[in-house]
């Protein structure tokens, strides 16, 4: 039996969602009707879970991105719904747009990496220990991308072309484990063309990440974020077109690009997207074995289901020039998924049918920014509904009784933000997330969630400063667990619970900047010491043995260094 | 811009060049590697071949392409030999003397199970496939065409009782294979159940739990095509109902379980007797006749397969050939057995009760009705056992051979079948020394002598010799897969002295029509085996039958250590050839013999020989 009023019909959103999304992300202190019955009993941070521990599931949500691996510690069990994305480190400016000036030629590099040695303070390594899809980054892995660009000015055209190659390595390091081997990703190999024909026109072709503004508290970017192999095209439009010239200027020099030219007022682009993407898994291809041809000898592979995912983009933004440096920044965002019908075999000579499916999202951002070191607020709204709501690289599971992935659905709230004001910055972020799988009860993979995680500066002149983060997460899944056999605090029995597991963190990030202060400079040189203490129910969703399931306070101590630059992929370049 | 007259030119000369730049790029199959082939009777008499049994895999490898997990290390693996080698070896064989080819079976097999391979053949899985370890289909009619262009025969060995090892009971049903002990031995006996080949059931395999049986034990088709482990071929033997699905046979005396058991090894028992197999089996292995013209089958394991079976298999295989062409197509069977009325019946034209026969009948979709008429011959498998192993290997009394052929018109079918071969099975029984099956004749211990005069004897007794491949070049493995040696490690030498022995003795059986067509009359058998004279003695005639006034007398002397003679206490053995008569030695033309005024005749024989004396009239020298 389950508590009334607090799990609700898979199907049954809407209204309720808003209000228990509060309520979840609300301290368990604060909450004036408890959203699970209180625990059974004190629970020794070293005893045994008093009931087998939920089985970990495939990703849920939406995996943008590889996750880079985490340290050589026991997995993280329980959301491992959204491989993080590297780090964002521009957020909320406008964006470089293609009316822009052409980019002067030749090559380039650039990268965005992160690297840590970091301890548990029990001589284990560190370790994630988010509960949530997006977490507090603080405790994330090592990961490391490398750009090379090649930009061309075409005179005869006027048009100019960037080819982006972008190598990611994600954790563990050679160093760490002896292994002389890689983690290795080509995350964008794409080529574009700008200006060609028409400015402001842009076309693309490739492998590449397609994605806005992030949230970098949590390492995420909570409306678009697409990693597909296909083409796209863009339209940059300047209304005003302040002082910007048409062409490049006289006597300009062939292959030199001409100087920047300052580009503020109205501007509006569009951008359309078409992609494949094919997750490595039996729901999209299957091989099988059958008898060589034409009698010949032994075994050949057969891929009996080969289907591939067709996403579709389209976002069209808009900002508004507030005074000469200001703006607000709104958005409208859209994505289509998707996937053709198939065949599978479930045993030899008997084939499964996996019909056609689909999905959507709709999404929304409104922003605003001061044009003054890096202060900017962003507003997020998105949802996905079908085969888009588990993401372009995730294989659906739980699904409904058609076998596809109809009727699942995902909703996301979200804000992020910095503020900098003298010696001081504050960075800000925080998410509702309210995914349903397709299968028609609530289950494991059914999950309300959210975070907030607010992280202030204090810098010592330009040379460095120390961060303090602190963040509250909570998650519900769809699954109730039995009572444990000892009565409750009240002695009474206590019976099955639908129960809300709690995180909670602070950490301390004095840094070097050799950059100069601000919240959004790097590199950086750093010690990190994060402080996470886990409730109970946060330490049920790790299996048995597992010592997050066991103890309730973790450290994270760490010293490492973070640094971005020229990437084209992070607004640089 | 106009196109010129010229310009044309090259543009068509361009054409016709590249036309045929790739018309010799073509690839040519031989001739008659494709498309239909004209059947043709190559036989005349059954009894003027002789036999050489080949496995494929071991006689000679031409073809390195169609050496695919070939691992000639363990004697159980694939070892490369191939259609093309044996078509390259057909000098040695001619030269040999040999007249007819029995090759092992063509059809694909189960590559590879339980460590073992299907090199020998016998573990069939599309009886519409050729063993691409073999070759193609244009190889072997390439090697069965060259054969027939010198005059030689081919055999082609056949399965129509079990296929290989293609699926498993699932008796606990869970869906998957196991190979589990049941019992703690205290309370209950250790039971070894492996899904793959349990015990006989004469209910068919139960499937049961730990609560007890809970009916029969469904069947489910391995599919591993890397072994070749995939549902059978032609479609029918995909049918769990195709099978009689039993289990294994262990007591081979219970005529349920000779008949409906599988094969030990896990090879599944056809239902030889439902409609729709015996109409695949006829089809699928006529065809193979249709595509290559072989000339005849050497049928495996015919008596785990009911009579009835045969009937309808014979019988329809010689109706369909005869409308193409081909007669005198001969069909023997194997029963290992050394009991001659169960080998025997399988000859026999006796037609079962008129129900019985109605019921067969059913299967008939021609129109043309079943006969008693069965098979052609049988592999003589009490021959082997009372005469090559009792007397030539062993020494025992010569007297089980006359017993044993004394029965011969009883217990084998004495009419020639419709459409057959013309002979009488009585008398195109196939006589042999070993096989693949038991061991070589040597490695009992039985010295080159002993063989020579074992084979002198399968190339004068009533039937047609079959040489297992090896015996000329002397090998001595034991029992299977020893038995099975590689030929071309030898070096195909044709100086062995086995070798010039069977080229002797089988040019005098092409010479001596006696040998092959005449009737046999024992002159001589003896009940001794010790030191007396006539121990080891045995002689018979050829003459009369089919032979005309040709006559041959053929004597033996199997004792090991002495010389003996056709004698016993001074009378030497009466003849029927005509006082005055002067014999000479077939194979040594200055050995002469003159029948008595009484009708006997006196010779002595060194220990382990023999003579074949022929009329001097009718003598041929230089053999």
């Amino acid at each position: 039996m389950r508590p009334a009023g607090i799990l609700v019909s898979g199907r049954a959103r809407g209204a309720a969602l808003a209000s228990r999304l509060a309520a979840l992300l609300a301290p368990a202190a604060v909450v004036a009707q408890p959203v699970e019955p209180p625990p059974a009993q004190p629970t020794d941070p070293l005893a045994p879970p008093a009931e087998p521990p939920p089985p970990v599931d495939p990703p849920l949500a939406p995996a943008a991105e590889p996750r880079p691996a985490e340290p050589p510690a026991a997995p993280k069990p329980p959301p491992a719904e959204s491989p993080k994305p590297p780090a964002a480190p521009v957020t909320g400016a406008p964006p470089v747009a293609s009316v822009a000036a052409p980019r002067p030629t030749g090559f380039a590099f650039g990268s965005y990496g992160r690297m840590i040695a970091a301890t548990d303070g029990r001589g284990g390594p560190g370790r994630d220990s988010d509960i949530v899809a997006h977490g507090s980054r603080l405790d994330e892995a090592n990961y490391v991308e490398l750009e090379l660009r090649r930009d061309d000015y075409w005179e005869k055209t006027r048009a100019s072309t960037r080819l982006v190659a972008t190598l990611a390595f994600a954790n563990p390091v050679f160093h760490y484990d002896g292994d002389f081997d890689v983690s290795l990703a080509v995350r964008n190999l794409y080529l574009e063309e700008r200006d060609l024909g028409a400015k402001g026109l842009s076309a693309w072709a490739g492998s590449r990440m397609v994605r806005g503004d992030d949230i970098y508290l949590l390492d995420w970017w909570p409306l678009d974020n697409l990693n597909t192999v296909g083409a796209g095209v863009r339209y940059d439009t300047d209304w005003a077109r302040w002082g910007r010239p048409e062409a490049p200027p006289a006597g300009a020099t062939p292959g030199q690009a001409p100087p920047q030219p300052e580009a503020r007022g109205n501007r509006s682009s569009i951008a359309l997207h078409m992609g494949l993407a094919q997750p490595d898994s039996a729901y999209f291809h299957q091989t099988v074995q059958r008898p060589a041809p034409l009698n010949q000898f032994g075994a050949v592979d057969v891929e009996v289901l080969d289907r591939q995912k067709w996403i579709g983009s389209a976002k069209i933004e808009h900002i508004l020039p507030v005074g000469r440096e200001a703006g607000v920044k709104v958005v409208g965002y859209m994505e289509a998924h998707r996937l053709p019908a198939g065949q599978r075999e479930e045993d030899t000579g008997v084939f499964e049918s996996l019909p056609a499916e689909s999905g959507y999202v709709i999404g929304a951002q409104l922003g605003a920014f001061t044009g003054q070191r890096d202060t900017h607020v962003n507003a997020f709204v998105r949802y996905a509904t079908g085969l888009a709501a588990y993401g372009d690289l995730v294989t659906p599971t739980q699904l409904s009784i058609d076998a596809t992935s109809s009727g699942a659905s995902e909703m996301v709230v979200a804000v992020g933000g910095n503020w900098e004001f003298g010696p001081v910055g504050v960075m800000l972020g925080a998410y509702l997330r309210s995914f349903r799988n397709a299968g028609e009860a609530l289950d494991y993979g059914d999950v309300d969630e959210g975070i907030i995680v607010a992280r202030p500066h204090l810098f010592f002149g330009e040379y460095g400063g120390i961060a303090i983060e602190g963040s509250y997460q909570a998650q519900q899944r769809g699954v109730v667990r039995t009572a444990p056999e000892s009565e409750g605090e009240d002695g009474a029995g206590e019976g099955p619970s639908h129960f809300t597991a709690r995180l909670y963190r602070v950490g301390f990030v004095p840094f070097l900047s050799p950059a100069g202060r601000g919240d959004y400079s790097r590199p950086h040189l750093r010690l990190i010491w994060a402080i996470t203490a886990r409730d109970d129910a946060a330490k049920a969703l790790y299996p048995e043995d597992d010592v997050f399931g066991l103890r309730g306070v973790e450290h994270f101590l760490g010293v490492g260094a973070e640094w971005w630059f020229n990437s084209s992929s992070y607004g640089g370049g | 811009m106009r196109t010129t007259y010229a310009s044309k030119k090259v543009w068509v000369a361009a054409l016709a060049v590249a036309l045929g730049a790739a018309n010799t790029g073509c690839m040519e199959l031989d001739e008659g590697a494709e498309g239909e082939i004209e059947l043709a009777t190559h036989v005349g008499d059954w009894r003027d071949e002789v036999i050489y049994q080949l496995l494929v895999d071991r006689f000679a490898d031409a073809d390195e392409g169609n050496n695919f997990r070939v691992d000639t290390s363990a004697p159980g693996k694939w070892h490369g030999g191939d259609w093309l080698g044996v078509e390259q070896k057909l000098d040695y064989l001619q030269g040999l003397g040999v007249t007819t080819l029995w090759i092992s079976p063509v059809v694909k097999n189960v590559d590879t199970d339980a460590g073992y391979d299907g090199y020998h053949g016998y573990w069939q899985q599309d009886l519409t496939a050729v063993n691409p370890h073999f070759g193609d289909l244009p190889a072997l009619r390439s090697m069965v065409r060259a054969a027939h262009d010198r005059g030689m025969k081919v055999i082609l060995d056949i399965v129509t009782n079990h296929m290989g090892q293609l699926f498993y009971y699932d008796i606990n049903l869970n869906g998957e294979p196991d190979d589990r002990v049941a019992g703690n031995g205290i309370t209950s006996g250790v039971t070894h159940l492996n899904e793959y080949d349990p015990d006989f059931d004469p209910r068919g395999v139960q499937s049961f739990t730990s609560l007890g049986e809970s009916g029969p034990a469904p069947i489910i088709f391995n599919y591993d095509p890397a072994s070749n482990h995939v549902p059978p071929l032609p479609e029918v033997l995909r049918k769990p109902e195709a099978y009689n699905r039993k289990g294994r046979t262990y007591n081979f005396d219970d005529p349920d379980q000779l008949l409906h058991g599988d094969f030990p090894g896990g090879l599944k028992d056809v239902n030889t007797t439902r409609c729709d197999v015996k109409q695949a089996m006829v089809d699928s292995f006529t065809r193979w006749v249709e595509l290559t013209d072989l000339d005849g089958f050497r049928i495996d394991t015919v008596k785990h397969v009911e009579r009835e079976f045969w009937r309808y298999f014979a019988q329809k295989v010689r109706q369909r050939l005869h409308a193409q062409g081909k007669d005198r197509f001969f069909m023997f069977g194997e029963a290992f057995d050394g009991r001659d009325i169960l080998v025997g019946q399988y000859t026999k034209n006796d037609l079962p009760p008129e129900g019985e026969l109605a019921r067969e009948n059913e299967c008939v979709s021609d129109g043309v009705g079943l006969t008693g008429d069965q098979l052609d011959g049988v592999f003589y498998f009490p021959q082997y056992f009372q005469a090559i192993r009792d007397v030539f290997q062993l020494a025992q009394s010569t007297d089980r051979i006359e017993q044993l052929w004394s029965q011969r018109a009883t217990n084998y079918g004495t009419t020639p079948n419709e459409l057959g071969t013309t002979l009488p099975p009585n008398k195109s029984l196939v006589n042999f020394l070993d096989n693949h099956d038991v061991p070589r004749f040597l490695f009992s211990g039985a010295g080159t002598p002993s063989l020579h005069n074992a084979l002198l004897f399968l190339c004068t007794a009533e039937g047609i010799p079959c040489i297992y491949y090896g015996t000329e070049q002397e090998l001595a493995g034991g029992n299977d897969p020893a038995n099975r040696e590689d030929l071309w490690g030898t070096g195909f030498d044709t100086g062995t002295s086995t070798y010039g022995w069977i080229q002797r003795i089988s040019r005098m059986r092409k010479a001596y029509k006696a040998l092959r067509a005449g009737d046999v009359a024992v002159t001589w058998a003896s009940a001794r085996a010790g030191d007396e004279p006539d121990a080891g003695a045995f002689a018979f005639e050829r003459a009369g039958g089919d032979a005309g006034d040709a006559y041959a007398l053929v004597v033996f002397n199997t004792n090991k250590n002495h010389d003996s003679s056709p004698a016993f206490d001074g009378a030497p053995m009466l003849v029927n050839a005509a006082p005055g008569t002067v014999l000479v030695n077939a194979l040594a033309g200055e050995q002469k013999f003159t029948v008595s005024a009484d009708g006997r005749l006196s010779i002595t024989l060194p220990p382990e020989s023999g003579a074949v004396l022929v009329p001097e009239s009718q003598f041929e020298g230089g053999i």
